[in-house]
């Protein structure tokens, strides 16, 4: 290669990097979050079908609005305590009935008012099991749904129960009838509307960079004040290293939890432009024991159909070390399926601590003994106490505490196989109970309710089998109360935890880590972007 | 010889045709199924399942679904990727422009600098320019290049704040800016991961071009030219390097499809919104029409650059004849 | 002497090709006999308190983020990687040098077929195969392993050695063989082989690293070896997480496998030299 053509690629290169810096835009009244998936489809009750992700619902967050929001104290239950949206007042009408009205300020972005009609079709789609299943299922003790008049809309119940505003509100934001109601419900028009979605909340569409981000501009007639914030851009990095990078690099502002391990958190902290706020999370870490033979589908399993045996597995768990060595600061033990967002988590009882001696006492009562001094305990006919522990591929904090638990476990005689798998065969595996035992992460609903779902004897997603009817009539009555009745809840934990279906590891904490120049940061657990508008303006 | 092309061109359709089938049928003997990456946000009862199952058309027999496909390729309407819920068509040609800038600019650095570097080994064979050449090349070809990525991003990127770490523009800046800015902005988000996909495949390029050309340069009427009075620039570059051009071109041949689905890790580590990493993140969550688009892109490409090489080789050497 | 063993011999008179063997013979030592001399590369003896150390005479490789020893577990690591290395390199070229030369020799149909089938195969990624024949499969004994990587490398050596007979089979010295009535082996193995050693060798050295490397891309994706088990390419991944933090439990994995790919160079070039019918 001859000089010159050296001397112009040196040229080049530093030109590039000289200029580079020069364009990098740090406009301070506007803020880049990065996310690690696309969303693809921000548009509620069109989002329930193969893209129902956080990622998407973060976004519509920011285009739709509800009729109400859940307040800071998280509590779903009773009336009270919900912070007015699109709905400014609401009052009960009698035990089956509520009644809210809409505020008259309240307009989609293309200008058109909202009224009782978008409400109406919205719950229509969202109550149509061929259009929303999982809504139509969450909102199935709706009754009906009226209009009197533009602005009032009349919610009636099948039965009195606690939860009843929460099952109004919560499940769905508002769509724009006038824009959709048109359409056939599975048509190509929907994705147009997706492409560039129309919504009346604090933020409208700008534009979409396939791939690489989206971004958002304020609704400067937003009727509940205009955003600080003017332009927000959500940009996706799927790998965990280039979102942090980013964040780093000052490339981004914001992301929710920042990627493990510990040491990352370490790193935002000492930089200087960063800042780290903890955020309680639905994100509920167990090992599930699966109280059917997977061999054997109908027959209980071997080793753990045995409640004592499983208690024993527990004991056997020094569990405040597992969150400390892998979450640091950022997590606790908790009693029963309780992730940090519920408010049942609040006054719960305290988990037990580890007992390996009682864990060998009651391995040893029920037949398991060492009886070849192979380091693995056996039972009478000489069958191993060796399981499989079946863990995904995708997350790389389960991945290192299923290494710490094979070796906890070891010390009492059990022979623990750690399989990893991809999260497609995962989930599938699960799901058949081609499992001993899982390492689960559930998201969990705000709602208590939503732990019907996988701890009730005929609950969908019980996979590990598990059946306590006394634990399950416990559930339906705090369920059924018509006020928040933490005593009623924390009767059923402790219903569940001695029953022993699974290894309740640790209740995350999030990460969230976010510029300095933001001077005040307002994150609630329940959607983690949702009051961004509510931001104040950022120093530049 | 244009007899052999077209039955050479036939080959090639059938080649394809083959493997678009084998890579159908492996992924569909795959466990797991799309839906199921759904459950790990919120578990979903067998009821949604089966509903869903039913929209995607997944409760169909495989023949059917199959016929479906092939109906697809003839009308190019390759279906919807269930995971991003747009046309299949659409998603790879918005991701195809990065894709090709990306291993179009490895490809130009590894076979401008690589092959000069090769040569410049085979002239100077044996000596310290040749030896610390070889150990630099291989410590690159050794690094992963996920590794690789990392330790650039963070030492150009953090620590130096030089160039920019990920992504492949700059979303602050305005879509009507200036035309100048625009391209310096791509650029710059450019060079990272371009440096770091060529360093480990350089030493490929190297090895082989400076091998091919020490044998080469052994032959006699090298010597016959450097005899003539001809100066060691000419002989090298005007009679050696032609002829030790043949194992260059198939890697090149080779390299060509495998830099648009085999860059996955660094598009992953620059959130470089290539096809690589969109295929891999689709054969993950096992998005079967998507997966099966990009299928057919590399397939294609692959046998196209089979059919180019074998051409190169016929012309660049007269004596390959083809029966 | 066979003709093999002249060339042997010859390599270990040239200086690097003595470094590489005695380089190579080295870290296979190290991984047959190290893992009885050292810790238990899976114990996570005090998993909050001595994890991330730096190296130091206890640990002169440092600890990992479990509170591994990470010297253990390379040379435990060592043992897997350099044998499935090994074994899948050479399986993959001698497959590929067959099929090569065959293809490129006899021409015709022969050819067309198996180079068509050639590019069938290379038209699916190598990654993406194995994913799915694996996923199929989901735990596979190393052997299998070995036989799976080994199987789905040769293609592009194979086309690369049909590259050169191509060019060579027109050359005087094999048009002469021919006219004097040598069989078909014979000249195959007795004259085109050799010549096309060099970049077969080239491709049996790359390769090495380059199964290592697709060990840790495998890992990445979940299948490949299992945890707990260490092989270098899994520690390198374990440790991107850790890259700022404690960054020596990457690097030293890392120099293994460099060191090892550099060493298999050396020696290959050597090899390559010696073999060569027309001199060095």
């Amino acid at each position: 290669m001859s000089w010159t053509a050296r001397l112009v690629l040196a040229a080049a290169l530093v030109g590039v990097s000289g200029v580079w810096p020069l364009l990098a835009h740090r406009e301070s009244a506007s803020i880049v979050i990065v996310t690690g998936q696309e969303a693809t489809a921000p548009v509620p009750t069109l989002m329930e079908k193969s893209q129902n992700t956080l990622a998407n619902q973060d976004v519509a967050d920011q285009l739709f609005l509800r009729l109400a929001d859940v307040g800071p104290g998280m509590v779903t239950a009773g009336d009270q305590g919900f912070v007015p949206m699109l709905a400014r007042s609401w009052t009960r009408r009698d035990s089956l009935t509520l009644v809210f009205d809409l505020d008259p300020r309240a307009r989609w972005h293309d200008g058109a008012p909202v009224t009782s009609r978008d409400v109406l079709f919205t719950m229509g789609r969202a109550r149509d099991p061929a259009i929303a299943p999982r809504l139509a299922n969450v909102t199935r003790r709706i009754a009906s749904v009226e209009a009197e008049g533009e602005h009032r809309v009349v919610f009636r119940f099948r039965e009195v129960y606690a939860e009843q505003f929460y099952d109004a509100t919560f499940h769905t934001a508002i769509v724009p009838a006038h824009l959709l109601e048109r359409l056939p419900p599975n048509a190509k028009a929907w994705t147009e509307f997706a492409a560039r979605p129309v919504g009346s909340g604090p933020y409208h569409w700008v534009r979409r960079q396939q791939g690489e981000f989206i971004e958002l501009a304020a609704n400067e007639d937003f009727f509940l004040g205009a955003p600080a914030i003017k332009r927000v851009i959500v940009r996706v990095a799927v790998n965990a290293d280039a979102r942090l990078n980013l964040l780093l690099a000052g490339e981004a502002d914001a992301t929710e939890n920042i990627p493990p391990p510990i040491t990352n958190i370490d790193r935002v902290t000492e930089s200087k432009h960063l800042r780290v706020v903890p955020v309680p999370s639905s994100n509920l870490g167990y090992l599930l024991f699966n109280q059917r033979d997977p061999a054997h589908p109908g027959q209980p399993h071997p080793i753990l159909a045995d409640r004592d045996v499983r208690r024993a597995l527990i004991l056997a768990l020094d569990r405040p070390l597992l969150v400390r060595a892998v979450l640091g600061r950022y997590g606790d033990v908790p009693f029963g399926p309780v992730s940090s967002q519920l408010w049942i988590h609040h006054g719960a009882p305290t988990p037990a601590p580890q007992d390996q001696s009682t864990a060998r006492r009651l391995l040893a009562g029920r037949g398991w003994v060492d009886r070849d001094q192979d380091g693995v305990r056996e039972n009478r006919n000489n069958a191993p106490l060796a399981m499989n522990l079946l863990v995904t591929a995708s997350s790389q904090q389960r991945q290192q505490m299923a290494l710490m638990i094979q070796q906890q476990l070891r010390e009492v005689g059990v022979k623990l196989d750690v399989i990893r798998v991809e999260p497609a065969v995962w989930a599938e595996r699960r799901a058949a109970g081609d499992f001993d035992i899982d390492f689960s992460a559930a998201t969990q609903d705000p709602s208590p309710s939503g732990l019907a779902f996988s701890w009730t004897c005929d609950g969908p997603g019980n996979a590990g089998h598990y059946c306590d009817r006394g634990a399950d009539s416990l559930l339906f009555r705090a369920m059924a109360s018509p006020t928040a009745d933490r005593g009623l809840w924390h009767q059923f934990l402790r219903r569940v935890e001695e029953a022993a279906p699974a290894a309740f590891l640790y209740g995350q904490v999030y990460v969230f880590g976010v510029n300095r120049r933001f001077p005040e940061v307002i994150i609630r657990p329940v959607s983690s972007w949702g009051s961004l508008w509510r931001w104040p303006a950022p120093r530049s | 010889m244009t007899r052999w092309l077209v039955r050479r061109t036939v080959q090639a359709a059938v080649t394809f045709a083959i493997a678009v089938v084998l890579m159908f049928v492996l992924m569909r003997l795959a466990p797991g199924d799309p839906l199921s990456r759904l459950q790990e946000s919120r578990p979903m009862s067998p009821q949604e399942m089966a509903h869903l199952r039913a929209l995607y058309q997944l409760d169909q027999p495989i023949h059917r679904q199959f016929a479906k496909f092939v109906r697809g390729v003839f009308t190019a309407d390759l279906g919807t990727s269930i995971e991003h819920g747009l046309p299949v068509t659409t998603l790879i040609a918005s991701r195809l422009p990065a894709t090709l800038l990306l291993g179009g600019a490895a490809i130009l650095l590894n076979f401008t600098l690589g092959l000069w570097l090769g040569v410049r080994q085979a002239v100077r064979r044996g000596s310290h320019v040749d030896r610390a050449l070889t150990v630099l090349s291989l410590a690159g070809y050794a690094t992963p290049s996920f590794w690789l990525g990392l330790v650039l991003a963070w030492l150009v990127g953090i620590r130096l704040g030089w160039l920019p770490v990920a992504g492949m523009r700059d979303p602050l800046l305005p879509p009507d800016a200036p035309w100048p800015a625009r391209m310096v902005d791509v650029a710059a988000h450019l060079v990272l991961p371009a440096l770091t996909l060529s360093i480990v495949t350089i030493a490929g390029t190297m090895r082989y071009q400076r091998n091919a050309l020490l044998e080469v340069l052994r032959l006699p009427f090298i010597g016959t030219a450097r005899a003539k009075g001809l100066p060691e620039r000419a002989v090298v570059w005007r009679h050696a390097w032609r002829n030790a051009l043949f194992p260059v071109i198939t890697l090149f041949g080779l390299w060509l499809p495998l830099l648009v689905t085999g860059s996955v890790f660094v598009e992953m580590v620059f959130a470089w919104p290539g096809l690589g990493s969109l295929a891999a993140s689709a054969a993950s969550s096992r998005d079967y029409p998507l997966v099966m688009g990009a299928a057919l892109l590399a397939a294609g490409l692959v046998v196209t650059a089979s059919l180019l090489t074998d051409l190169a080789y016929a012309l660049l050497d007269p004596r390959v004849r083809y029966s | 002497m066979s003709p093999l063993r002249h060339a042997l011999a010859r390599a270990w008179r040239d200086p690097r090709g003595r470094a590489g063997a005695l380089i190579l013979a080295a870290v296979t030592l190290g991984a047959m006999i190290g893992p009885h001399l050292l810790p238990d590369p899976l114990a996570q003896p005090c998993v909050l308190t001595c994890r991330d150390l730096g190296p130091s005479l206890e640990h002169p490789f440092g600890t990992d983020d479990l509170s591994r020893d990470v010297l253990a577990r390379v040379a435990t690591g060592g043992r897997i990687s350099l044998g499935v290395a090994l074994l899948a390199v050479a399986l993959s070229v001698t497959l590929g040098a067959v099929t090569g030369l065959v293809a490129g020799y006899l021409g015709g149909a022969v050819d067309t077929m198996l180079m068509r089938l050639v590019d069938a195969a290379l038209a699916i990624p190598r990654l993406f195969l194995l994913l799915l024949v694996l996923a199929v499969w989901e735990q596979v004994p190393v052997l299998v392993l070995v036989l799976l990587i080994g199987a789905t490398g040769w293609f592009g050596t194979g086309r690369l050695v049909r590259g050169e007979v191509l060019r060579l089979r027109e050359e005087a010295y094999v048009r002469a063989a021919e006219a004097l009535g040598a069989s078909r082996r014979r000249i195959i193995f007795r004259h085109l082989l050799p010549n096309t050693a060099g970049p077969l060798l080239v491709a049996a050295t790359l390769g090495v690293g380059d199964v290592i490397l697709l060990e840790a891309g495998l890992s990445f994706l979940g299948l490949g070896v299992q945890p707990p088990t260490p092989s270098w390419g899994g520690m390198i991944l374990d440790a991107k997480a850790v890259l700022v933090a404690a960054p020596w439990a990457g690097i030293f994995p890392g120099l293994a496998i460099v060191i090892t790919v550099l060493a298999a160079n050396l020696f290959g070039d050597a090899l390559r030299d010696a073999v060569d019918p027309r001199g060095a």
